[in-house]
């Protein structure tokens, strides 16, 4: 009977828990520092009233919560920022977005940039902010507790393997990034307006600067497709709605190349249920 | 990042983001595997083919009837950017007020080749009223610094104009408090927001909204706009609550603040050196999103064009006489939210009558930094367009060969 019931709770608790609020740091989490103000929650599109137009990248990821505390202790304050995405895949689609040049601090042990104004953080479903915008070094410390209290009480979920279709050769190591539809593109390109690789929230690619032997630079833009027909409707979906500034130089049935407002030059080509791009 | 509402400009005309989401919810509610929901077969049931978006209809062209005065955009000095830095202005987040004072000396007398008492008397008059637009957005990091709203204060007392003639003005209110821009700190200047919006309402904490909204329904911030001056844009705002409590209004129309319609007659653009994702949010953002209501419809249909179409209205046309754009910090990735990591001391200010030629130098300037920093740099011209829409409007310039741009 105590075996069942240990199992039953056991069973409840692994469903309940991976939905349950992440609880932030309370007052008293390193020396006297307390929380200043009341814990802001944004959910879903309430992003918007936070970040605004910044919020239409996280959304695109799959955006569900954020939860932001504030700390202080004297003059002194630091924050933290949780968003909670909807997978690790999103979370880590984000932090690859936001995070740069990764410059990791040691005492952290998850995967992350830092210096003594903000650190970035993705662990599971989330991608973690700690903030101190004063820059006073003597703050590392607090700022590596509140993160590590926080990164603690997040379940550790792996993303998939989302890069093995980018070709490790000549691959620029650091540039990989994920997009998810129009507004992780345009980082890198714009092919045209709107979903134009239709991609539609649920779907990622995956892109990668390399580095050829005369030292020139391009990019490498990956999509696998759930399926070939889907990946032919997305290939003419792209070609019959391209950016006017793009001149198309050839085409057949399964690839297109083209040249730019920079005269660069561009291939396309459908292979099954991938598409590769190469600009 | 901060605890406030950002703008951030993208380039997504077609897609709708109330259309966006009734999608993917749409999607995400089917049974779906691996990293890949829905089912795409549905999907496929859409057309192909796009129909080019045709820009909405707006009342431009009545605004471009109006004649122009001596006071008009470009200015006096179409095309001409003076950059000057000085490196020992910002260290270690303490910025030197004697150096900025200097540097806005240089930056001034550079642009009229004049000094700075015979300058003033280029753009004011002793009983103008002026108003400072500053861009308190990350404030205290990335916002305008008070050292170089104190120098541009103490050129206009000097010239003759009494504080309680000067304005420090933002869109928001709470924002201006935040940044600094205090009456404590600036002791008979006004300090002016549009309007108000209640943040605790807006990220759903609380749900009384009698903060910001009246008994009949109005925002309390209605009065402060002008129903007689407004840019009309055939696109409707959201009707919820939450864009209203931002907003102000959400129909058609996007009024100017009574500030600039009846009170203020000289404008100073106290811009930020910032991104705004591929592009920059500087001297045009500043002023075409900061002196209107209900924007947000604005920014999937009209991209950057708003800010172009809103500085041709002879409210802001007629009276904005200089164009200073802070860089002592700058950020060339992450804006228009404040981004350490993308942050930087530049320890650079720029001085222009024309607001377009110094959103294309420092446009440049940016993709410039961007590149060296390794960050991805999209150079699609659709980033800037704005600028050359503004040049075939005859409001400023946008050519590169056209533009002189002077280093000190």
């Amino acid at each position: 009977m105590k075996i069942k019931t240990i199992i039953i709770v056991f069973l409840l608790l692994s469903f309940y828990l991976p939905n349950q609020q992440l609880e932030l740091p309370g007052d008293d989490f390193v020396d006297d520092w307390k929380k200043n103000g009341p814990l802001r929650q944004f959910t879903g599109s309430a992003l918007y009233n936070y970040i605004n137009g910044g919020s239409e990248l996280f959304l695109e990821f799959g955006f569900k919560e954020l939860l932001l505390q504030k700390y202080r202790k004297g003059e002194d304050e630091v924050s933290i920022e949780a968003y909670q995405m909807e997978s690790p895949e999103s979370a880590l689609g984000i932090y690859l977005m936001k995070c740069g040049k990764e410059t990791p601090i040691p005492e952290i042990s998850i995967r992350n940039t830092g210096d003594q104004y903000q650190f970035m953080m993705v662990k599971g479903d989330y991608f973690v902010l700690v903030n101190n915008f004063t820059a006073k070094e003597s703050l590392l410390p607090v700022m590596i507790k509140l993160a590590n209290i926080t990164i603690d009480r997040i379940i550790d979920k792996k993303p998939a393997e989302l890069f093995s279709i980018l070709p490790k050769q000549q691959l620029i190591e650091g540039s990989e990034l994920l997009i998810r539809g129009p507004y992780s593109l345009q980082t890198i390109y714009t092919f045209g307006q709107g979903d134009i690789l239709l991609l539609r929230k649920k779907i990622f690619g995956v892109a990668g600067d390399y580095k050829d032997e005369k030292g020139k630079i391009y990019t490498r833009i990956i999509i696998k497709y759930p399926d070939k027909a889907y990946a032919n409707k997305a290939f003419n979906h792209l070609f019959s709605n391209l950016d006017p500034y793009i001149k198309i130089l050839s085409k057949d049935n399964n690839s297109f190349t083209f040249k730019d407002y920079q005269k660069k030059i561009g291939i396309v080509s459908l292979k099954n249920n991938i598409l590769h791009i190469k600009i | 990042m901060g605890n406030h509402s950002y703008r951030s400009m993208e380039f997504n005309n077609l897609i709708d983001r109330r259309e966006f989401l009734k999608i993917s919810g749409g999607i995400s509610s089917m049974i779906g595997a691996g990293l890949i929901l829905g089912t795409p077969s549905l999907w496929a049931q859409e057309q192909t083919k796009q129909v080019p978006p045709q820009p909405p209809k707006t009342n431009l062209d009545g605004a471009l009837k109006v004649p122009k005065t001596k006071y008009s955009l470009p200015g006096p000095f179409p095309g001409r950017v003076v950059e000057v830095h000085d490196s020992a202005a910002m260290v270690n987040d303490k910025v030197n007020a004697d150096i900025v004072n200097a540097m806005f000396e240089k930056g001034i007398t550079n642009l009229t080749g004049k000094n700075l008492e015979e300058s003033f008397r280029l753009f004011f008059e002793k009983d103008d009223v002026v108003g400072i637009k500053v861009n308190p957005v990350g404030a205290g990091f990335i916002s305008t610094h008070l050292e170089v709203v104190d120098a541009i204060i103490a050129w206009l007392r000097k010239g003759g104009i009494p504080a309680e003639n000067i304005i420090i003005w933002d869109r928001f209110d709470y924002m201006l408090k935040d940044a600094g821009f205090t009456p404590e700190h600036y002791p008979g200047i006004g300090i002016e927001g549009l309007q108000t919006m209640d943040e605790e309402a807006a990220s759903g904490k609380r749900k009384d909204n009698s903060r910001w909204l009246t008994k009949e329904g109005k925002h309390v911030s209605t009065d402060n706009f002008d129903k007689d001056v407004y840019y009309w844009v055939d696109v409707e705002g959201p009707k919820d609550l939450a864009y209203l409590n931002q907003h102000v209004f959400n129909g058609k129309y996007s009024y100017f603040g009574k500030l600039l319609t009846k009170k203020l007659s000289k404008i100073i653009n106290a811009a930020v050196f910032k991104n705004t994702g591929n592009g920059i949010s500087m001297a045009a953002k500043n002023i075409g999103y900061g002196s209107i209501c209900n924007t947000n419809r604005l920014h999937r249909p009209l991209f950057f064009n708003v800010c172009t179409e809103v500085m041709a209205f002879p409210v802001i046309r007629d009276k904005l006489v200089l164009n200073i754009t802070d860089g002592l910090r700058a950020q060339y990735e992450g804006g228009p939210m404040p981004a350490p990591k993308y942050a930087y001391y530049y320890n650079t200010l720029f001085f222009a009558t024309d607001p377009f030629a110094l959103d294309m130098i420092c446009h440049n300037l940016i993709i410039q930094k961007r590149k060296e920093m390794g960050i991805k740099v999209n150079e699609h011209p659709a980033y800037t367009a704005y600028l050359r829409l503004a040049e075939r409007l005859d409001l400023g310039i946008a050519s590169p060969e056209k533009i002189k741009h002077i280093k000190i």
